[in-house]
């Protein structure tokens, strides 16, 4: 087991929503870890607790140093990173100016080959609100790519995608994994993208973790078949 | 931030801070009209453009607040009118070192001053911000008032402003001509700084935080600090105008610490408006302008003058920054793309 990035008991309750309980869930070098559910499951909870977004239960492990009580920016610096699910991106900033800030802020990296590989080369020095919603995905995703990070956090990154694009994206984040030495946790709502490039997968259920393992069981598994037909259309 | 890893990254080239030569040109173009306006205006309009330029630092403060943090501050006469005072006391015979030190100190440490109030308010924003500024500016009135020996209280303070500083002599910055040349000149000189400080990592990084702070956070930064040195920018640059008041008046009062002079200095740099870094400055000039010729016609001015206001947030929301900027992309005709000078 080499298992860089370790959650133990994440558990976070809105009010009187208990959004997330109980998860755990371990990260190794150069595997991507799928975390899917139905909608409301806790997927994004689980990545706000593990990433320090939001205060909640449990415990953070980042290479067998217990991390819950650092900071977001730190635990950037450390090889930590995440993106959003809702854009999180700077507007009015051009997405190379936004990309050097991140590049600076992580401690260093290579703002011209990461555009290009992601194919956001052509528009480096455009606004980030004069681009496509899917090219600003994209810089969302940048933004956390910046630097190698050694763990990647990433909240449905092909959402907003076209099947063309989603499938680029996939392939690059095959690559990223098994090439920069990135442990990445993969929220997906795209199961051909989640089938494809996962090595495991964990599924989520109202807040509860529901099973985990690859998908090829994941997939037959009842309980998983239950919870998706169970809560969405 | 870490130093380690500063040499992994190119540093910007000189030549990307520096604004486009034309932009620079303008500057001194400004400089060249203050001069000839300052040998050549009936004195009357000298001290009205004087006047206006002066309190035209404060706008700049007040407009750098609301252009890079999205902060709005109701107490801004505070910085303009400690550096006012700050000057009256570093020409008096109780400051401790020579007033050519002590003159140049006071902006300096006022910026000081606010980058710590910056740390401790960092959190704070929009409606909060905005009361609290106002009560900063009313405790400094209030102190102002209160400590007669140090102030004057009320009746404020005459300054004897020494005949020659830095080997010149300061005759003309008495006058209205020689202080249009002089505050003009500061005032090109800061609107320089700040382009160049703009376009520095630093501060791009504190436009990412108006817009995104928690990303920023999640980036790798805190942003504490960089918050705090716009705060800190925007009251030393008052600061100077303040010193630059005393210099030209001989004389403070706790008038120019009113939360209404705060205000008007807010009133320009709207009426101005933040899309470029020249706007607040166009809006004192006209704030100045309009008072004058309108307060010639009617005691009623200021209603006059909430009007305009109101018309100009209405029909041009950017300000008389952002017409001007639209007007000069069609008569170009280059594509709009709303990009600041
Ligand atoms: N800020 C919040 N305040 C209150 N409740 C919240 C908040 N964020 C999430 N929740 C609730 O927590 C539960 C889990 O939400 P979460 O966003 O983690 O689900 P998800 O699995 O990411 O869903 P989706 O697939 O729609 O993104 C939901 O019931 C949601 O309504
Ligand atoms: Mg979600």
């Amino acid at each position: 087991m080499s298992a860089i990035f370790r959650c133990e008991g994440l558990g976070k309750q809105y009010g009187g929503v208990v959004a997330l309980q109980g998860v755990d869930l371990e990260l190794e070098v150069g595997k991507v870890h799928g975390l899917i559910g139905p909608n409301g499951a806790g997927k994004s909870t689980f990545i706000d607790v593990a990433s320090g977004r939001t205060a909640g239960f449990g415990r953070v492990h980042f290479q067998g140093r217990d991390i819950t009580a650092v900071a977001p920016g730190e635990r950037r610096r450390m090889g930590v990173s995440r993106s959003f699910q809702r854009t999180s991106i700077f507007p009015a900033l051009t997405i190379r100016d936004q990309l050097d800030l991140a590049a600076h802020g992580a401690g260093g990296g290579d703002v011209e080959a990461l555009a290009a590989m992601l194919g956001l080369d052509r528009v480096l020095d455009r606004r980030a609100e004069e681009v496509s919603y899917g090219q600003q995905r994209l810089v969302d995703l940048a933004l956390a790519l910046v630097g190698a990070p050694k763990v990647l956090l990433l909240d449905e990154p092909a959402a907003g995608l076209s099947v063309a694009e989603s499938e680029v994206l996939a392939t690059h984040l095959e690559e990223i994994s098994a090439q920069w030495n990135v442990a990445v946790l993969l929220v997906e709502h795209d199961m051909d993208v989640v089938f494809r490039i996962c090595h495991v997968l964990t599924v989520l259920a109202s807040g509860r973790f529901l099973v985990s393992g690859p998908p090829s069981e994941v997939r037959t598994d009842p309980a998983v078949i239950r919870a998706y037909f169970g809560s969405t259309a | 931030m870490s130093a380690m890893t500063e040499h992994t990254l190119a540093a910007p080239a000189v030549t990307r801070l520096l604004p486009k030569p034309g932009t620079l040109l303008v500057g001194l173009v400004v400089i060249g009209v203050a001069v000839v306006a300052a040998s050549s205006a009936p004195r009357v309009l000298a001290s009205l453009l004087t006047q206006s330029v002066i309190v035209a630092f404060l706008a700049l403060g007040v407009g750098l607040l609301i252009r890079i943090s999205g902060l709005v501050s109701f107490g801004h006469a505070a910085p303009f009118g400690l550096g006012a005072y700050g000057a009256a006391w570093a020409l008096s015979p109780a400051a401790p070192i020579a007033p050519e030190i002590g003159l140049l100190l006071i902006a300096p440490a006022i910026g000081a001053a606010f980058f710590l109030i910056g740390l401790v308010v960092s959190r704070i924003e929009g409606i909060a911000f905005g009361m609290l500024t106002l009560a900063l500016g009313q405790s400094v009135h209030v102190a102002a008032n209160k400590f007669r020996t140090l102030s004057g209280g009320s009746d404020g303070l005459i300054v004897d402003v020494p005949r020659r500083l830095w080997g010149f002599r300061t005759e003309a910055l008495q006058t209205a001509s020689g202080m249009l040349i002089v505050a003009v000149a500061a005032l090109m000189a800061v609107l320089l700084a700040l382009a160049v400080f703009e376009r520095t990592r630093a501060g791009r990084l504190a436009v990412a935080i108006r817009e995104n702070e928690e990303r920023v956070r999640f980036l790798g930064y805190r942003t504490r600090a960089p918050k705090a040195v716009v705060l800190a920018l925007s009251a030393a640059i008052p600061a100077l105008g303040g010193v630059l008041f005393t210099l030209y008046q001989g004389f403070v009062s706790p008038e120019i610490l009113t939360w209404g002079f705060s205000g008007q200095a807010l009133i320009m740099a709207i009426l101005g408006g933040s899309v470029a870094l020249w706007g607040p400055i166009a809006g004192a000039l006209a704030f100045f302008v309009l008072r004058e010729e309108l307060g010639g016609l009617t005691s009623h001015w200021l209603a006059i003058l909430g009007t305009t206001l109101i018309v100009v947030t209405v029909t041009w929301p950017t300000g008389l920054a952002g017409a001007f900027g639209a007007l000069g992309r069609r008569l170009t005709g280059t594509v709009a793309k709303g990009d600041p000078a």
